[in-house]
């Protein structure tokens, strides 16, 4: 490395700070990478050295765009065009989520010590069944902790990994061998393992059209516990198209989770098209097998704006990949609701539990229903 | 064998039946140079495994290939003690006469992809296939194999790699992998192939196609991957389709044939029926006049 001169080692470093800068993440380890690469490739071959750098630097397929075009501004001296997303984030949106948010930050830490969920009190019961619609800020603080408690709540698979377990029902061969020397190769002192059991992938499609304002900072906030709750899990949000959220709530401060919402979903409280969402969720997540054995959760009212039908047929294909299909439509919580909304018809179907989901009560069954959730439909 | 260029790697694959676009010859000849392992993603049917399956035949290399699935364990993937031997020894031997070292010794154990790769004579390549199908934790107890190249057999001891094995991982990005994974290996995505390059890996891959069928094929399902389908066929779905032309001695395509073999191109009943009638005749007309 040394022969090929500071010069290529300054470039390097230096464009490695123009990816951090885009929102690549390049340690030292990568550029080290990226400088050994160099010094194994033909350095005239223009195509090689873009290879070598994107195949040291990048390690996701929705960085290769970035990537391209800093290698495009700073090795090619190409004009640098601005990332594609970032314009249609519309503010009033931001202000409806931020609001509540900075006020629960400030009652956080008084809240520490004393769990809400023992807190059973009249109060509280009270709360508990307050729908979210009616909700002032300072109540949606009050109930932030027992929101994570519920989604602690996971539905679980039994992994194919076991551990040791007296009353388990498998046979641990490794130890009952070793037991047996003492008895002449008779087994006579058994010694069992049981499957151990992960969490089961879980996606949650979070319906923030306008028609759904009432519930949509709820509804984040209980996505945000969701995420928090361990690995597998999968949110997006849509209204006319999808937002995958995930990334954006997987940070511990539920507020800056939120505010990244915010700006990550394009078209907040705008109309529903309900079925082109799920389309685009089957076409781009479900082909990636990101459907298959999870449980999907769907949370939305079913006011589709286009075309029923099209809601219909990307519900048969989701719920023909998924575990099982769970949808969630605080408009429920209303005794004499019925499920007349044409979108809603057409997914039912494809429907293994639908639930309410306005106020606390109703997603602690929620929780409830997906702990013990079971395969209804045949695969 | 090793090679110190790029071309000659090409070359190599190329003899190998293989034909590697300079982005994915790039990402190969790194994994060698800088001893780091490759993880490949791209949609399904652009040939991540066969790339390590080529790479080994160009090395000259065992390949040894640890599918992936959920739930995935360390019996599967590494080493089994064989215990109905185990047993079967102390029995016939007299009591107490078997000591424990005997029993786990190398004699009574199974080995698994991993061990077999860490503990190969030979050269190797290491393909670990869907990778993100397995559990998490087993992602987590990869990353020490990968980093140390070492195993520890609690009953044996380490055993260290004499030599790293070449290893490529696969991906369908059903989930994202570990930063720390990804962090220690290369990256490469696969895209579909060029419509000339295309062309020239079904005629290498189909002795004896017609020139104008090989092109009109390839154009055929570069019309497809323009749909808006389930799944769009990816180039392991060319080549079959392609077989099955020249098998029935076609010299081109026209709408009758392609109806009749359309299964071997598209996989789901919904893309199947989606590609009928004037849709069909549209597709063929266009892949006919795009392959001139």
């Amino acid at each position: 490395m040394p022969e090929r001169g500071d010069a290529i080692v300054r470039h390097v470093v230096t464009f490695g700070r123009v990816l951090r800068e885009v929102g690549l993440e390049v340690g030292p380890g990568r550029t080290i990478d990226a400088l050994r690469a160099l010094d194994a490739v033909d350095l005239t071959r223009q195509e090689d050295v873009y290879f070598s750098l994107r195949q040291t630097l990048v390690s996701r397929h929705d960085e290769l765009d970035l990537f391209d075009r800093a290698f495009l501004a700073w090795f090619l001296r190409a004009p640098v065009m601005p990332p594609a997303r970032s314009s249609g984030v519309t503010q009033p949106a931001a202000r409806a989520v931020a609001v509540p948010v900075d006020r629960l930050e400030e009652g956080a830490d008084e809240q520490a010590d004393g769990d809400p969920i023992e807190l059973g009190a009249s109060a509280h019961e009270l709360l508990r069944e307050k729908d979210f619609a009616e909700m002032t800020p300072e109540e949606f603080r009050r109930i932030r902790r027992l929101m994570q408690a519920i989604a602690r709540l996971r539905p679980r698979r039994s992994s194919r990994r076991r551990q040791a377990d007296p009353r388990g029902n498998l046979i641990d061969m490794r130890r009952l061998v070793r037991r047996s020397l003492r008895t002449g190769g008779e087994p006579l002192e058994r010694a069992y393992r049981s499957r151990k059991e992960v969490p089961r992938k879980l996606v949650v499609l979070c319906d923030v059209s306008g028609s759904m304002d009432a519930y949509s900072r709820a509804l984040l906030l209980f996505l945000h516990a969701v995420v928090g709750s361990g690995r597998g899990v999968e949110a997006f949000a849509f209204g006319t198209r999808l937002s995958r959220l995930t990334p954006d709530l997987a940070t511990r401060d539920p507020e800056t989770a939120i505010d990244r919402c915010t700006e990550a979903v394009v078209d907040w409280g705008a109309g529903t098209r309900i079925g082109a969402s799920l389309k685009q969720f089957n076409d781009v997540y479900g082909r990636r097998a990101l459907t298959r054995g999870a449980v999907v959760v769907i949370v939305s009212d079913g006011w589709e704006r286009d075309d029923p039908d099209l809601v219909g047929r990307e519900m048969a294909r989701l719920a023909r990949a998924a575990y099982a299909v769970v949808w969630v439509n605080p408009l429920k919580g209303n005794p004499e609701y019925q499920p007349l909304a044409g979108g809603m018809r057409a997914a039912l179907p494809f429907v293994d539990r639908f639930l309410p989901g306005h106020n606390l009560r109703s997603l602690e069954e929620l929780a409830a229903v997906l702990a013990g959730i079971e395969r209804r439909h045949a695969a | 064998m090793s090679f110190r260029t790029i071309d000659e790697l090409e070359a190599a694959l190329r003899d190998a039946d293989y034909l590697p676009d300079r982005g994915l010859s790039t990402a190969l000849f790194l994994a060698l140079a800088l001893e780091k392992p490759l993880l490949l993603e791209g949609e399904a049917g652009v040939g991540k495994t066969e790339a390590a399956k080529s790479l080994a035949t160009a090395l000259g290399a065992r390949l040894i290939r640890l599918q992936c699935y959920e739930g995935l364990d360390v019996a599967h993937a590494v080493y089994e003690w064989n215990y109905s031997r185990q047993l079967l020894h102390i029995r016939a031997a007299q009591e107490g006469t078997v000591s424990e070292d005997e029993l786990f010794g190398a004699e009574f154990l199974i080995r698994r992809p991993l061990l077999e790769a860490i503990d190969s004579e030979e050269p190797v390549v290491l393909l670990i296939d869907e990778i993100d199908r397995a559990d998490e934790e087993f992602e987590a107890f990869l990353l020490e194999v990968l980093s140390d190249f070492q195993i520890t057999i609690p009953e044996i001891g380490t055993i260290r790699a004499r030599r790293r094995p070449a290893v490529v991982l696969t991906s369908n990005r059903t989930r994202e992998l570990h930063d720390a994974l990804k962090r220690r290996a290369l990256f490469h995505w696969i895209g579909h192939p060029s419509i000339e390059r295309e062309i020239d890996i079904v005629r290498l891959r189909v002795p004896g196609i017609p020139e104008r069928l090989a092109a009109e094929a390839a154009a055929f399902v570069r019309e497809l991957r323009g749909l808006d389908l389930s799944k769009p066929p990816g180039v392991a779905e060319t080549i079959d389709w392609a077989m099955a032309l020249n098998a029935l001695g076609r010299q081109e395509i026209d709408a009758d044939v392609v109806q009749q073999t359309l299964g071997s191109v598209l996989k789901y009943r919904e893309d199947i029926e989606a590609i009928r009638d004037e849709t069909l005749q549209q597709l063929v007309d266009a892949a006919k006049a795009g392959s001139h």
